[in-house]
């Protein structure tokens, strides 16, 4: 069994507002991501998903607990974890080519190299005659392609990807999700996926941790037993994926608040 | 993807250029909106002064004539030449120093509250009425007035400075601070850039405060310089060339906010928020 490259314990997170009071989006997390593994993090809104990913990019700090990537704590961010936002974050005074060509000039990669990967890069993701275009005239789908070739140009060990579809329309999605477990599929990269999205989850994970909301807690983590590669028309009709979807989407739905609050 | 798409979103690329500017395209169209009131203005100025029948208030021909011989003066012209240089002396100091300290305060609210009660209290102080006390200290010279004009565009440059910081998309730092970018280069690199849009309205403003700063101070320490020429004109109540003077000073504003804006337009030529902030 391969090493774990992503190990979470007793991970807390807690928001002060400046009032006095406090907010526990996290408590008592314990996760351990395998190399190569695509692991998706399911939960209704606010249930402290991205806050997860974040702390495990580096981005903001964790309350109490650890996690470690590769044996390191973390601390900060690095290239072995490459983020992709739902809101692409591209840099919009960059055209698409330096966009993708940016994380290997941060780290000093020759400028022809990193232009000749990027270019294949964009190239992979069907954007190559975008090259020279801002990102403000490219679609949403097509940013989001940019935005992953950018990540991947760094070749970071771990993707991090904080729902990236979630801001696009369904047909975009679907397009997306094909591409994306296409290029995984081909190299095995370990993905934390952030969605709230059942049958993106099921389609491309190996495993989905379920979580419950405030506090946010792993409330399950559910194996999926598919075989790869994978193909959407045959899933949807596979008894096995759409026992799956069901399971889910009854964890979830027992965890809507509307279904127990005032307006029931 | 298709060539029918590339061609596409080519079209929206140069779509904006090609959107049609208030008043159409013709030359004439674009040019006489402007032109008209001016006209306006200056018909209006011409019966007043024919009917007012005083000196303070010279016609436009006499007006036009002291123009002419404040262009054709090469002591008029090197005092016009030494105000701008001062102006754009200010003006760099400023750049160099506010826009800097502006972003640190967007990116650091430990630095912004520090700095926010002085930067307050500052702002309503008109800049020029420092200039005597940097007189003391710093003589009449040029220094001085450098000094008052970096004085008057910095709060602005450093206003929108800050504002621009703090507007700065966090998912950007952190793309970066993921590749491995350390802070000092991301603050030139993701910092200004992001916040560049706002930052070029704080400079149209500096720019603003910089002309009016410029002129003030020379009309405090007389020694060579636009604002040195009109006062010593309205002193010598010699009023053709003290309406030229105000003209040449409206004109120099005029031109360096158009040039202005024409760089301010590429340099933010990729920006969403291009269309609004044309306003």
């Amino acid at each position: 069994m391969a090493e774990n490259l992503i190990e979470i314990e007793g991970l807390r997170k807690q928001f002060d507002a400046p009032g006095g009071q406090s907010h526990i989006a996290l408590e008592g997390i314990d996760l351990a991501v395998r190399e190569g593994e695509f692991v998706s993090i399911l939960g209704p809104s606010g249930c402290g998903k991205s806050t997860l990913l974040y702390m495990v990019g580096g981005f903001i700090a964790p309350s109490a607990g650890r996690i470690r990537v590769a044996g390191t704590a973390v601390d900060r961010p690095g290239p072995d974890r490459g983020p992709v936002f739902q809101e692409f974050a591209l840099f919009p005074w960059k055209t698409v080519l330096q966009n993708v060509m940016y994380g290997l000039r941060v780290q000093n990669v020759p400028k022809a190299m990193a232009r000749a990967r990027a270019m294949a890069l964009l190239d992979m993701v069907n954007l190559g005659p975008y090259a020279d275009f801002f990102p403000k005239q490219l679609s949403g789908g097509m940013r989001q392609r940019v935005a992953i070739a950018r990540t991947l140009a760094y070749e970071p060990r771990i993707l991090l990807m904080d729902e990236p579809f979630g801001a696009l329309d369904a047909h975009t999605r679907t397009n997306l999700q094909n591409e994306l477990l296409g290029i995984w599929e081909r190299d095995r990269k370990t993905v934390l996926f952030v969605t709230h999205g059942v049958d993106e989850a099921v389609f491309l994970s190996d495993r989905i941790v379920v979580m419950s909301a405030s506090p946010g807690r792993v409330d399950e983590i559910v194996v999926v037993d598919l075989p790869r590669p994978r193909v959407r028309a045959e899933l949807l009709v596979d008894r096995r994926y759409q026992d799956l979807v069901l399971h889910l989407e009854a964890r979830l739905e027992v965890m809507q608040p509307s279904r127990t609050g005032a307006f029931s | 993807m298709s060539p029918g798409a590339v061609r596409g979103a080519r079209a929206r690329a140069t779509g904006v250029a090609a959107l049609p500017r208030p008043g159409g395209r013709h030359l004439l169209g674009r040019v006489l909106p402007l032109v008209l009131p001016l006209l306006f203005v200056a018909l209006v100025w011409e019966a007043c002064s024919r009917w007012a029948q005083t000196e303070e208030m010279p016609g436009l021909a006499e007006i036009g004539a002291a123009f002419v011989a404040i262009l054709g003066s090469p002591r008029d012209l090197a005092g016009v030449s030494a105000s701008l240089w001062r102006m754009a002396a200010g003006f760099a100091l400023g750049l160099a120093i506010a826009v800097p300290v502006g972003l640190a305060m967007g990116r650091s609210p430990a630095l912004a509250r520090a700095l926010n009660p002085i930067t307050t209290m500052v702002y309503p102080v008109p800049k020029a009425a420092l200039m005597p006390i940097i007189m003391l200290w710093f003589g009449i010279g040029d220094l001085s007035k450098v000094l008052v004009i970096f004085l008057g565009v910095s709060l602005p440059l450093l206003y929108h400075s800050y504002q621009g910081a703090r507007s700065v998309d966090e998912k950007l730092v952190w793309s970066a601070r993921a590749m491995g970018m350390r802070a000092a280069p991301r603050l030139v690199r993701i910092v200004l850039p992001g916040a560049l849009p706002e930052v070029l309205l704080g400079c149209r403003v500096g720019i603003a405060m910089a002309l009016i700063t410029m002129v003030s101070s020379e009309m405090i320490a007389r020694q060579d310089g636009a604002g040195e020429l009109l006062f010593n004109a309205l002193d010598m109540a010699v009023y053709p060339e003290v309406y030229a003077m105000i003209l040449l000073i409206a004109l120099i504003g005029l031109g360096l906010d158009f040039g202005f804006e024409r760089l301010r337009r590429w340099l933010v030529r990729w920006s969403d928020t291009l269309q609004a902030n044309d306003a």
